[in-house]
């Protein structure tokens, strides 16, 4: 077969460079960092930046849960670390909940932050091991996010006030 | 020697022409919006739809010639590989009309109805590669100004209060329908490169890619002479062959 080499050389260029393309339609990057983070996390050299990760984690602990969220998204910037999508919905959970009642616009940013978590998560269930926190997996967070969502009669039970944020 | 100008027509045809189709495909649906973020809008369906038509006028134009391209006296990776520019040729015309279309509104559906009466008639009519090739020329090179230089223009914040006006009026006349989304200058940029690199591409496309670029020479010479010199031509040919 005449320029054997060449053909196969022709079909792998055509398909990667196709892939490539597809890709980049797929998830729709808004800047050329877009672009280099995604190829980044495609091929699995993505990193987060554990500096910016540790700074996050400790404001969270000590209740400064917006700034914990803004370090967390500047540490994660692809949103691609599912470790770092859980800690940012419980940072909305947090901020969100209250004695009398919830903040839903900071319950359904934590929703969509959860569900990333999850979707990054394929193989099985997230568990984060953290002593201060009282729901461990995605999947609680997600249903203690969904129930602070809902209306009900419950909503206007008195004994509601006594109960403890997660 | 022959040997290395047949080995780099075969690299320029399965590297790269399906690598400028690709390119063409890739541009064609990209938009910069005015804060300077992108926008890849996949084809819509109706430019598949003139891809198709422009696919059977590129078969009926026999600007490609398919049973020289696939078939059975050609080998797998060969096919392969032949197809996959074939594929790429499809989607870089889809996505050059998704470049010169229109988003959305009235004037998306003025341009498609502009370019499939176009296509329609050209399907009934007789083509060489070469008057093809410029008629498609015209063809995107109208829509591109119509596109980008025109209406952009028109629909541009700002500007002179003459411009304005007559942005006014012309959005007056059409009801309120044109509905043309702001992007930014690089807009009209990447599609007068993405069409550039289409018809490039198409120039590159031989009808028959085993055909070696001397003898297609020889046959649009021969295609001037008149019956005299052809016959006389035939004759050589003939002679030298008994």
């Amino acid at each position: 077969m005449r320029h054997a080499l060449l053909h196969a050389t022709g079909i792998t260029a055509t398909l990667v460079y196709a892939g490539a393309i597809v890709w980049v339609y797929a998830t729709q990057p808004r800047t050329f960092q877009d672009v280099t983070q995604g190829a980044r996390v495609a091929a699995g050299a993505y990193k987060v930046d554990s500096a910016r990760y540790d700074t996050a984690l400790s404001l969270f602990h000590r209740g400064a849960f917006r700034a914990a969220r803004g370090e967390w998204e500047r540490a994660d910037p692809a949103r691609a670390d599912a470790r770092t999508q859980f800690y940012i919905a419980y940072a909305f959970y947090r901020e969100g909940w209250g004695r009398l009642y919830h903040d839903d616009a900071l319950y359904g940013q934590g929703l969509q932050a959860v569900d990333r978590a999850l979707a990054l998560t394929p193989a099985g269930s997230l568990i984060v091991d953290d002593p201060d926190l009282k729901m461990h997996t995605a999947a609680e967070l997600k249903a203690e996010l969904e129930k602070g969502r809902e209306r009900s009669w419950g909503d206007l039970n008195p004994m509601r006030v006594l109960e403890e944020r997660k | 020697m022959r040997d290395d100008a047949a080995r780099r027509r075969t690299a320029s045809r399965v590297i790269l022409l399906p690598l400028v189709f690709l390119t063409v495909a890739l541009l064609g649906g990209m938009r910069v919006t005015p804060d300077r973020a992108f926008v890849f809008l996949p084809p819509p369906l109706i430019t598949l739809v003139m891809a198709a038509l422009l696919a059977s006028l590129f078969l009926r134009g026999r600007l490609v010639r398919l049973d020289a391209w696939l078939g059975s006296r050609h080998g797998v990776l060969v096919n392969v590989s032949h197809a996959l520019t074939l594929i790429a040729l499809f989607f870089a015309s889809a996505q050059a009309f998704n470049s010169v279309l229109p988003e959305q509104g009235l004037l998306h559906w003025m341009f498609a109805f502009f370019f499939l009466w176009t296509l329609w008639n050209d399907q009934f009519s007789a083509f060489d590669p070469r008057r093809l090739l410029r008629s498609l020329g015209v063809l995107f090179g109208t829509a591109f100004v119509l596109k980008h230089m025109i209406m952009a223009g028109l629909s541009a914040p700002g500007g002179s209060w003459t411009r304005r006006l007559a942005g006014m009026v012309f959005e007056g006349l059409s009801l309120g329908t044109l509905d043309v989304p702001a992007v930014a200058p690089a807009t009209g940029y990447i599609s007068f490169f993405t069409l550039a690199l289409y018809v490039i591409g198409l120039a590159l496309v031989a009808p028959t890619p085993d055909e070696p670029g001397e003898v297609r020479l020889l046959l649009h010479e021969a295609s001037r002479l008149g019956p005299t010199e052809r016959r006389a031509l035939r004759e050589a040919l003939e002679e030298e062959r008994s």
